[in-house]
């Protein structure tokens, strides 16, 4: 026992093994992270769009209670038996978060289980893939829609830093001093996979698809590496880690209510920022190829955009990369705007000299609240907006939103010159 | 130490790939391979760029160049939907534009890369920068540090002191120390805003004239 707490010792005090270490243990928490985001925000879609369009959206899947049966009967509520089998009283705690969590219905834990029986669907379903396409692109463009936002996210910090005894590690896997420009050029080169897809598809609709994904994407992103332009002149960093903790320490971009937050130049870089983050959310909703902004797959004129002659896990990739997109996204909007993973209210600083690990803790569950909010936002936004026509789209992009960020840059200029 | 031969490791190989992608952009007939041959090239430098610690400049060789020209050819290429170009061979004419242009291209690089302060006393530019690392240690006097002969083959990462140094020549260990706390970025915007301003602005007008240009030529033209 000695030799190994001797070994770890060891182990752990060089600084590159440390280093390695805990940075694959970041990576494999954030990679599961963002994918568990992406299996959940599809859920959370198709419920909220079942709330919003008054109808019970997908609720059949649940647990699997006909495990829960073996136990009991059919007709009767198998709950009741189950926990009479482990001998658990019917008041206790767990039988009432079981009824929480609706075991005891016949519609079990609000269709929950749903996303795991598509993608179960979807791998198994036949893949058919045409004669007529450009093979080596057709099977790499799925991939490369997939994998930038799951690169990107490497620089997202999800909680703030903890002091160990070998060394301090920083809640995120890449400590970057180029956090957002690290995002904004990762997930850009998704749009190789779009472009390519409609291209080696080789049929009419595809190609006009993934032609207006490559404009969209190339003309949003212009936009919105503007629209950030005010943030950075007032954190003067583009590290996402000191970032966050400034707003922890300063007050949210958007609700600067402590710390140096209540001074008059905060107050009145709210106008600037405000417009910041309309046009940047705007952005990461055409960005992430969401409806209004939808125009790459926009059923009504191209029957499925670029991923028609798709089928299969192929097709499901690019389905996850949209949602990756919108997890990412949304991620960025509340790194930048909304505070990240900061609990607020000079709460960060209280909880951490309580316990570093503990409010390291808090802010995580912290951030995948806002996380949580940003994405329910999302799908609101998609089941409510109806689509743009795609001149608008293009007109938005390069005659208002453009112009509109030069003129905000110039406008943070002035504020910060002025107002002290 | 390991820190080092990684360093190396992963220049050489990422050196390497681009000058491999390189070619295949040349070699390869169908245009659309060309296009994405030329985006793992620009990967690969921009790797590199990381690799020699300028995040900043590697960050933007991908914005720029693979997240936006590159797509646009790509954008053109399949618009046009070229077919697989005819291998042309023997043109002396061709050959010749060719030959002409590397040569001005090679001979741009080797005058620049001569121009960095103390690439004449050691036989690489980037040793020269190593051994201003070695002279801004703290405590370490100013002396010239001795050229070492040939060059050794050890590229470490560029230490923001180093780079500052490098560019400014004339500034003072202290200064360049205190740049050690700055941000490439912070630095990078120092030098062109104040060593290369004019030609800054001056690049700035050349783009302007090509985006009033490029308007230009979109603009319906009314018919009356």
């Amino acid at each position: 026992m000695d030799a190994i707490c001797n070994w770890w010792n060891d182990l752990m005090s060089n600084d590159i093994w440390f280093y390695l270490l805990t940075t694959a243990v970041k990576l494999v928490i954030m990679f599961a992270l963002i994918l568990a985001f992406v299996v959940l925000s599809v859920w959370i879609e198709r419920r909220v769009a079942g709330w919003i369009q008054d109808r019970p959206g997908p609720n059949r899947a649940g647990l699997p209670l006909f495990l829960l049966q073996r136990f009991g009967s059919k007709e009767k509520q198998p709950l009741k038996d189950v926990l009479h089998f482990f001998g658990i009283p019917e008041t206790s705690r767990i039988a009432r978060l079981c009824t929480w969590l609706r075991l005891d219905r016949e519609i079990p834990t609000f269709g929950l289980m749903q996303p795991c029986l598509d993608g179960g669907k979807l791998f198994l379903k036949q893949e058919t893939t045409p004669s007529y396409v450009r093979k080596l692109y057709f099977i790499v463009a799925p991939m490369l829609v997939l994998g930038p936002p799951m690169v990107a996210a490497a620089v997202l910090p999800f909680a703030s830093c903890v002091d160990t005894i070998y060394g301090s590690i920083s809640m995120c896997v890449a400590n970057l001093d180029i956090g957002p420009l690290w995002i904004f050029a990762i997930s850009g080169l998704s749009v190789y996979g779009l472009t390519l897809a409609g291209w080696s598809s080789n049929s009419k609709y595809p190609f006009l698809g993934g032609l207006r994904a490559t404009a969209q994407l190339i003309s949003y992103e212009v936009a919105m590496g503007l629209s950030v332009i005010p943030l950075l002149m007032m954190f003067g960093t583009l590290n996402l880690q000191s970032i966050v903790q400034y707003q922890a320490d300063n007050g949210w971009t958007l609700l600067p209510l402590w710390g140096e937050g209540l001074s008059l130049q905060r107050w009145v870089m709210m106008l600037p920022l405000g417009i910041s983050f309309l046009i940047f959310v705007t952005c990461v909703f055409a960005e992430a190829n969401r409806t209004p902004f939808d125009m790459a797959e926009c059923e009504t004129d191209l029957v499925g955009g670029y991923h028609t002659e798709y089928s299969s896990m192929k097709f499901a990739s690019f389905f996850m990369g949209e949602y990756a997109a919108m997890v990412i996204g949304s991620a960025v909007v509340v790194t930048l705007f909304l505070g990240g993973w900061s609990i607020g209210f000079g709460a960060d600083a209280a909880l951490a000299s309580y316990s570093q690990w503990l409010a390291v803790l808090c802010q995580t569950l912290m951030f995948i609240v806002k996380l949580l909010a940003f994405i329910f936002f999302f799908v609101w936004v998609r089941w409510t907006l109806p689509r743009f026509r795609w001149d608008q789209v293009m007109k938005l992009g390069w005659l208002v939103f453009l112009e509109l960020t030069v003129a905000n840059i110039f406008l943070t200029a002035a504020v910060l010159y002025f107002v002290k | 130490m390991i820190e080092t031969s990684i360093c190396q490791i992963v220049f050489y190989v990422f050196a390497l790939l681009a000058i491999l992608f390189a070619i295949c952009v040349v070699g390869s007939r169908n245009p659309v391979n060309s296009a994405m041959n030329m985006a793992l090239s620009f990967g690969c430098v921009a790797a590199i760029l990381f690799g020699l610690g300028a995040q900043f400049l590697g960050i933007v060789q991908i914005i720029v160049y693979a997240g936006a020209i590159l797509v646009l050819f790509l954008f053109v290429v399949m618009m046009l939907d070229l077919k697989d170009e005819e291998r042309n061979t023997g043109s002396m004419r061709s050959a010749a534009v060719g030959t002409t242009i590397a040569a001005i291209l090679a001979g741009l690089i080797t005058s620049i890369s001569l121009s960095l302060p103390g690439a004449t006393e050691i036989s690489c530019p980037m040793a020269a920068i190593c051994d201003n690392i070695g002279e801004l240690a703290p405590g370490a006097e100013a002396t010239q540090a001795t050229p070492t002969p040939g060059y050794g083959g050890s590229l470490p990462a560029l230490s923001p002191a180093a780079a500052a140094k490098a560019v400014q020549p004339d500034i003072s260990d202290a200064e360049a120390a205190k740049a050690t706390s700055m941000q490439d970025i912070r630095l990078l915007g120092q030098t062109l805003y104040t060593q290369y301003n004019i030609a800054f602005v001056i690049l700035g007008f050349a783009l302007l004239s090509g985006t009033v240009g490029a308007v230009a030529l979109a603009r319906k033209i009314r018919k009356d």
